[in-house]
């Protein structure tokens, strides 16, 4: 606290290395402010101007990000923040999904008679809180970025004023997620409390050092582990998302199941390693950790395929399957507390899962109609011969899902169940490939509908913007080429956790 | 030129693929256009199948282990590789498939009618994915090849099948997907112990026959990951009691369909075992060998008691595949160089001679719209030829001598007996069943009197069809007739498998049975030098 009593001018200053490494978040700010101005012009249709705008400032982020792939991590702000290949790849990943996110969605708004310019700058703001939080090093900047970017999704959830599940989704996100963040808040509390301090690698040491854990940062520990379990939707706090992605508007659900999962998941991994998860925490509490991780994988995966199994809407379905693949994450994060921690596969994983969710949901745009009907499985009936090039992406995206080779999903279990089987969760892994297997059949029921009954009336807008054109095939390419050549994509994760 | 000769195998795997995507961009519009494309589809099967004879041409018998080896880093990190090769094992279940692949394509010119451009495309994806799985020497690169053809599978029985084509389907993919999975896992742990052991990366097979696991009882390590092996393998084969997706897609798929799974997809069962499942774990092997013969005998008789009493002929011949696949999994589990032998032909004469005849039921289903035995009588009458060809298939199936289908099964009975006489015999009885059901399915259709009026304006074979049951026929001889001439290229495969899944440490039989046949050619000789 001594550090609030006396000015130091290097607190005050930003040398040329932090403000190159600050850059990509300066411009997501720029463009944000920008295109809230730009959403009062009178002169030109807003949601033009604001479209633009969000889209350049997410693409220069994006260039300055990738401009500073290489370079050292930087701590910036007295070490509340730093900025390293982790974030750099992590920033990467949250832009690119907030971008395919207004793509998507901007003939869905048209349609939905809601294309309010705020859409696309709640998507900046909730995109820019993502890269603070996986850059935070501190509690209080973690928790900040954290609401920064629920408050913005909350909003996002319950953007279809009219509709009453969209309104209940809004509504139960936001009471649960309150929730949630309150816990979290309260774990930080009594992370200070025991450490003295809110940075996390001060906390690290205390962990690692202190032989002796106060019951204070146990109970911290797990309450911080609990708030993100919340958010990442782990059985047994999945209760609320089911609803709020049915309820949400379709892209922003693939922007949740993307973006803000990625965002949570990969800050999840720097807390709780900062925890000294799997990195010389005191045993007991080590072992505990594991083995409700390791419990939690198992329920996580079960409950959420079987479920999936059951439902006949399909953006409930892509929910629950999203539950699924939380288990599987699950499991990569159980190994990770086990031998040497690795979560490059992890990381794999999550940008293999970005991309055919993000393709599956940016699809269900297209194939649904006005207030989200055509969503059931029976009105799939014959898409393929009426929209083949449609059915085709969202085979390549459900074929990724179920984990079928050769694509992006494929590559994302292996690597994730062969470092498991690397750290002995051989059982654990076991369980995992039998739960996919169980997937399969939910997956592939998608294609049944698509591919072999006999075809139906058409069900909604058959029109197809060429933003959504151009997202979709981006998908499928990527989905498809991180399948055949993952080689580069698993060194840039190998890379990104070398600072971790 | 020069590109062909070193990737002679990369071009043979791929070379379909390309062909249907190039073929994609043809107008089928029009009744011509659709002509024209499958045309175009049938050529090109057959330049595969004249590339694979090329490669038959310049296989060396005595030669390195694995030829025509391809290989290129696909994974550094983990140590995967595009990694191909052949020997004469792989070397004969490619040319089946080759040679199946055109017979196919043209058996399915009238029979598909709807959506004939994603027919024709998914079967050359399925034959890139089948021949792949055959020359694939690393287990990353098979496992891809070994799920990608599910998926043309897959859409092929769900698209084109019959009424219940899409519970058969689904049947297929989870039974097959749920056998994978398992022996994926057991790949992340073989991998993972060679990297303990050796300390690099590697999925490449030559590599992992060195890592030795510990085995010797029924739930040792070794034991486990042969069981996750052999349950996908199993699956495929399909083995009592894990056959009953077969039936179903059997009889659900289009004719093609049910040829190629026929014919090639459950050979990549057998293969796997010969690849992998064996020389791998060979004390398991040792310690469970009793247990698939058994099962092995009862698929043989089971499959052909249940394939007697079938109405339907399409379903008749499915369980006949249960029957006739039984013998592939005793022979290997004979483990002695006349069993093995007798399997690997076995699979091949299975893949004619049960080919031949869902072709031969496709072609009548499509002038009746019925399979139903009861439905036919004195068929021999309006159809004589069609009535030959028949007769010619059936008896090679029921291993009439001097058809392909006696060499097979004697010499694996003949293997089977130096392993285990009891099961020889049970076995044995396996013939005479099936001479019992395939001759009588024969009779009934065949002969006595027409008694359903539609059967007397039915039309002998056409020329089309003439074509695609000539290669069958003359293959049925040329092996029946000449084995030798495929026995000597697989000779030296078979020596070096049995030396590498036969167990050391468990002596339990004469080793003098098998000691003339070891050469003491160095079996490691081959790509795992080469790298």
């Amino acid at each position: 606290m001594e550090s609030l009593n006396l000015i130091k001018p290097e607190l005050l200053t930003l040398t040329s290395e932090q403000m190159t490494a600050l850059m990509p978040y300066f411009w997501m700010m720029a463009g944000a402010c920008l295109a809230i101005i730009g959403s009062v012009l009178q002169s030109m249709q807003p949601k033009w101007v604001v479209f633009v705008l969000s889209i350049a400032s997410a693409f220069l982020a994006m260039v300055s990000t990738w401009n500073t792939l290489g370079h050292p991590p930087i701590l910036l702000f007295n070490g509340m923040m730093v900025v390293d290949s982790y974030t750099r790849f992590g920033n990467l990943l949250f832009i690119a999904s907030g971008v395919l996110t207004s793509l998507g969605a901007f003939r869905y708004l048209d349609r939905e008679k809601i294309h309010l310019p705020e859409f696309h700058i709640l998507v900046l703001f909730a995109v820019m809180g993502m890269m603070l939080m996986i850059s935070s090093l501190d509690l209080i900047v973690l928790f900040i970025a954290f609401e920064i970017m629920s408050l913005c999704v909350y909003l996002l959830v319950g953007f279809r004023r009219s509709d009453r599940k969209g309104n209940e989704a809004s509504v139960k996100y936001f009471i649960l997620g309150g929730a949630a963040s309150a816990v979290m808040l309260y774990g930080a509390a009594l992370l200070y409390g025991a450490t003295g301090s809110l940075n996390l690698s001060e906390i690290l040491q205390y962990a690692v050092v202190g032989n002796d854990l106060s019951i204070i940062f146990v109970m911290g520990a797990w309450l911080m582990v609990v708030g993100f379990l919340f958010k990442v939707a782990t059985v047994p706090f999945h209760m609320w998302m089911p609803d709020v992605y049915e309820g949400a508007p379709t892209p922003v659900t693939g922007f949740m199941t993307t973006g803000l999962k990625a965002a949570a998941f990969a800050t999840f991994i720097r807390v709780i390693l900062s925890l000294g998860y799997g990195r010389g925490m005191i045993e007991s509490l080590q072992a505990q950790m594991h083995d409700l991780i390791w419990v939690i994988a198992v329920v996580t995966m079960l409950l959420g395929n079987i479920i999936a199994l059951t439902q006949k809407n399909l953006k409930r379905m892509l929910a629950y399957s999203s539950i699924a693949h939380t288990g599987y994450l699950m499991v990569g994060l159980a190994a990770g507390g086990m031998g040497a921690p690795d979560y490059s596969s992890v990381l794999v994983y999550l940008v293999s899962y970005a991309i055919m969710n993000m393709g599956a949901f940016l699809t269900l745009t297209l194939m649904s109609g006005p207030n989200d009907e055509g969503l059931m499985l029976n009105d799939l009936s014959g898409m393929s011969q009426r929209r083949p090039w449609i059915s085709f992406a969202m085979a390549v995206f459900v074929f990724s899902l179920a984990g079928v080779p050769p694509t992006a999903g494929f590559i994302g279990k292996y690597l994730l169940f062969y470092q498991a089987v690397q750290s002995g969760e051989t059982l654990l892994v076991v369980i995992a490939v039998l739960c996919s297997a169980i997937s399969v059949y939910y997956y592939l029921r998608v294609l049944v509908y698509m591919y072999m009954k006999d075809p139906q009336e058409a069900v909604g807008d058959q029109r197809v913007s060429l933003w959504s054109k151009v997202a979709i095939a981006f998908m499928v390419v990527l989905t498809l080429e991180i399948g055949l050549i993952p080689s580069g994509w698993i060194e840039a994760a190998k890379a990104a956790i070398s600072h971790l | 030129m020069d590109w062909f000769n070193n990737h002679l195998l990369t071009f043979i795997v791929f070379f379909p693929l390309v062909w249907g995507v190039i073929g994609l961009l043809i107008p089928t519009t029009s009744g011509s256009g659709v002509r024209i494309y499958k045309n175009y589809v049938l050529f090109g099967t057959l330049l595969t199948f004249l590339a694979s004879l090329v490669m038959l041409d310049r296989f060396e018998t005595y030669g390195e282990e694995f030829q025509f080896v391809e290989s290129m880093s696909w994974i550094p990190r983990f140590g995967i590789q595009y990694l191909l090769g052949l020997d004469g094992v792989s070397l004969w279940l490619i040319i089946l498939t080759t040679f199946l692949m055109p017979i196919v394509i043209l058996g399915s010119f009238e029979s598909v009618e709807k959506r004939q451009k994603e027919f024709y495309f998914l079967l050359l994806l399925l034959q890139t994915g089948m021949l792949g799985a055959f020359v694939a020497l690393d287990l990353f690169l098979f496992y891809v090849f070994w799920e990608l053809m599910l998926i043309p599978m897959y859409l092929l029985v769900g698209i084109w099948g019959g009424k219940q084509r899409i519970y058969a389907a689904m049947k297929f993919f989870i039974y097959t997907m749920v056998g994978s999975l398992l022996m994926l896992v057991a790949i992340f742990y073989l991998a993972h112990q060679h990297h303990l052991l050796f300390g690099n990366y590697s999925t490449a097979i030559l590599d992992l026959y060195r890592v030795h696991i510990e085995g010797g009882s029924w739930l040792a390590p070794q034991s486990l990951l042969f069981l996750a092996f052999a349950l996908a393998f199993a699956i495929k084969v399909p083995l009592f009691p894990l056959h009953t997706w077969l039936p179903d897609a059997h009889v659900q798929a289009p004719t093609a369909g049910s040829v190629i799974l026929a014919g090639v997809l459950l050979k990549l069962g057998g293969y796997g075992m010969i690849r992998f499942a064996f020389p791998l774990f060979p004390e398991a092997v040792a310690q469970y060998q009793m247990v698939f013969i058994g099962l092995g005998a009862i698929a043989i008789v089971y499959g052909a008691w249940v394939a007697m009493i079938q109405p339907d002929m399409k379903k008749l011949v499915a369980y006949s595949s249960v029957s006739h696949m039984g013998y592939v999994i005793i022979g290997l589990f004979s483990l002695n160089a006349i069993g093995v032998t007798g399997s690997v032909y076995q699979m091949l004469n299975h893949g004619i001679s049960t080919g031949g005849l869902f072709l031969l039921v496709g072609m009548i289903y499509e002038r009746r719209h019925t399979r139903e035995i009861s439905d036919f009588g004195g068929i021999t009458k309006v159809m004589p030829l069609f009535a030959v060809v028949f007769l010619i298939v059936t008896l090679s199936s029921v291993a009439l001598p001097g058809t392909n289908g006696f060499v097979g099964e004697f010499l694996i009975l003949l293997g089977t007996w130096k392993a285990s006489p009891l099961f020889a015999i049970i076995a044995g009885t396996g013939v005479i069943f099936g001479a019992v059901y395939m001759l009588w399915m024969f009779q009934r259709v065949m002969f006595g009197e027409i008694t359903h009026p539609q059967n007397k304006e039915l039309k002998d074979l056409s020329l089309r069809e003439k074509a695609v049951m000539l290669p069958l026929v003359i293959a049925i001889f040329a092996m029946g007739v000449f084995p030798n001439f495929f026995f000597k290229k697989m000779e030296p495969s078979v020596e070096r498998f049995l030396s590498r899944s036969i167990s050391r440490p468990i002596e339990r039989y004469d080793e003098s049975a098998y000691s003339n046949l070891n050469t003491k050619k160095d079996v490691n000789h081959g790509i795992a030098q080469s790298h």
